[in-house]
């Protein structure tokens, strides 16, 4: 029996814009278990990011409750990492230091030389080992979401977010990241216990596929949850051997008619624009 | 690396030189001395410093332009030296041959030396003092959002009075003349720098402030390890309209009331039609202002070098 790391309880989340309430997430129920690899898809607007900025403790006006090991959530914590889409990585330090500067955060009690070497550790594991004294600036998109992974990972939080990390990655370097990611985390632990419970939010069906346990389908105006789907592919994965197998493409469409189902509900079957 | 002779030789800076020189022999039309020999010795210095420093330019666009704005010195330097001395167009005491400036400079460098120190350091005292106030000031201020929102109004209603206003109440205020000048520098560097500051701190990205936030970063390294170098672009933008403000004013209230400073020394010559002098003080003072401000660039780009 698998304990349940995160629990989300009728979660609603409503803006005032101008006067009129808008509803960004409505009753959203749904348990992440330990050490367990959770995506969130949905159409752009379903409320998916509001969904991990509410678990990141960041928009903290939200009515239900979230469970963090059995306990409210009361705004950020040391026990979550994040990666965004953008500027996880401060531009004013090299690599290696934004990745001191969180370990620094999380374990108070290390010397600076202690934190620097294991910032060059994780820069190694991600493939970054020759480029600890470049600053944001100066590696590409993809470069820097690997440092962000790197951090995120150093930072050694029980639970990690990542909020579309790879969506500004071009399509040759998000394959790659996804791989390395998927190595990376199968790589903190062999059962469930000793692994990092991960939300991972994006609009990318394929990545979620390869990278989840289970998926989190999300409808949009108001987001809530439509499904919740168990991904039935044993791990190790590979990505080249799964999207050749039939059920891979049987799974992949049945999402995608969740996916378009809620879409053309929504505008009345028109043309479809993702 | 092969080095084109041509490239570095057949220039049209180098030609400008020989042309500079060729002039030079031509007859006199005016009286006076035109003190040539000074600037054939200026103009040789020149050239061997140009011939030198381009061979260490590798960039072939930098060394184009580094070319071009000597060929642009000596050019002008040939029409000075024909309007003078060798065609007598210009009136000689309000446009002193070239060589003269030249020589003004040589006998007087030592009087220059020390009015550049007073200066300069009137400057960086009134300036420097004003940033190490304003900076910390307009961190906590735009830091804590609603004081900082009426600071940026009453900041606007005070950077808009022309610090040169506050002169006279200096002079009242204040016993000497450089403790009144670098009170007016500091006035006028402080609002540009706080408002700067201001902007800075609160224009900070909110998604490089959402990450600092899920790092859970304490309040001290909040404020200085992540909302100060964050501003730091804006903070050095109004660091630079202070510093140039902070020229203007000085080189003004030197020709007012002091006793030493480059305002004085072009004052106080141009009074005697000394044109020669003013001349002299006039390209001094650009030449001091550029070394300042290229000082601070070099400091401003070290401490951005990550943009």
């Amino acid at each position: 029996m698998s304990t349940n790391k995160i629990e989300i309880k009728n979660l609603t989340v409503q803006y005032a814009e101008k006067n009129k309430q808008f509803t960004a997430l409505h009753d959203v129920n749904f348990n992440v278990s330990q050490g367990e690899f959770v995506s969130i898809v949905g159409a752009s607007g379903c409320g998916k990011s509001t969904l991990l900025s509410v678990l990141e403790g960041i928009y903290q006006n939200f009515q239900g409750e979230i469970l963090i090991d059995g306990h409210p959530l009361e705004g950020t914590g040391k026990e979550r990492g994040v990666v965004f889409q953008h500027y996880s990585l401060f531009p004013w330090m090299t690599t290696r230091k934004n990745i001191a500067f969180g370990i620094k955060q999380v374990r108070k009690n290390l010397s600076k030389t202690e934190r620097l070497k294991i910032a060059d550790e994780f820069l190694e594991k991600v493939g970054l080992g020759d480029f600890g004294n470049k600053y944001p600036s100066q590696l590409s998109g993809g470069m820097q979401q690997r440092a962000a992974i790197a951090r995120a990972l150093a930072m050694d939080t029980d639970i990690l977010l990542m909020d579309e990390p790879f969506s500004a990655i071009d399509p040759k370097n998000r394959v790659i990241l996804q791989e390395l990611l998927l190595k990376l985390w199968e790589g903190t632990g062999d059962t469930p216990e000793t692994r990092k419970t991960v939300v991972f939010v994006t609009h990318d069906i394929d990545e979620a596929i390869l990278l989840s346990d289970r998926i989190v389908v999300l409808t949009s105006h108001p987001g809530t949850v439509s499904e919740i789907v168990a991904v039935p592919f044993a791990r190790p994965r590979n990505r080249s051997e799964l999207v050749q197998t039939l059920e891979y493409n049987k799974f992949r469409n049945k999402l995608l008619s969740l996916f378009y189902d809620d879409i053309t509900n929504k505008i009345g079957g028109e043309e479809v624009v993702l | 690396m092969k080095i084109n002779i041509k490239d570095y030789l057949f220039r049209l800076a180098h030609l400008l030189f020989i042309g500079l020189i060729v002039v030079q022999f031509l007859p006199d039309q005016s009286g006076g001395d035109s003190y040539s020999n000074y600037l054939i010795g200026f103009a040789v210095a020149a050239e061997i410093l140009t011939l030198a420093l381009t061979a260490f330019i590798s960039k072939k666009e930098s060394r184009n332009l580094f070319l071009d704005i000597v060929g642009f010195i000596y050019a002008f330097l040939i029409l000075w030296t024909l309007a003078t001395s060798k065609l007598n167009l210009l009136n000689p005491s309000l446009f002193p041959p070239f060589g003269k400036i030249l020589a003004q400079f040589g006998t007087d460098w030592q009087k220059i030396l020390i009015n550049i120190k007073s200066s300069v350091g009137i400057i960086l005292q009134g300036f420097l003092l004003a940033c190490a106030v304003a900076v910390p000031l307009g961190l906590f201020l735009g830091w804590a959002a609603r004081a900082g929102n009426a600071a940026t109004y009453l900041s606007k209603f005070f950077s808009s009075i022309p610090p040169i206003v506050y002169i006279p109440y200096g002079i009242a205020l204040l016993p000497t003349f450089r403790s009144v000048s670098v009170f007016v520098i500091f006035l006028a560097s402080f609002w540009p720098v706080f408002a700067g500051t201001m902007s800075g701190v609160l224009n900070v990205d909110k998604r490089i402030m959402d990450s600092a936030k899920v790092l859970n970063v304490s309040k001290p390294e909040l404020l200085f390890q992540v909302i100060l170098p964050a501003s730091l672009p804006q903070i050095f933008l109004g660091c630079n309209q202070g510093l140039s403000v902070s020229f203007i004013l000085l080189t003004s209230a030197e020709m007012i009331g002091a006793r030493d400073g480059m305002g004085y020394y072009v004052k106080y010559y141009s009074d005697f039609g000394d044109y020669t002098r003013t001349i002299t003080g006039l390209l001094v003072i650009g030449i001091v202002v550029i070394g300042v401000t290229f000082l601070f660039n070099l400091f401003q780009k070290r401490l951005l070098k990550w943009r």
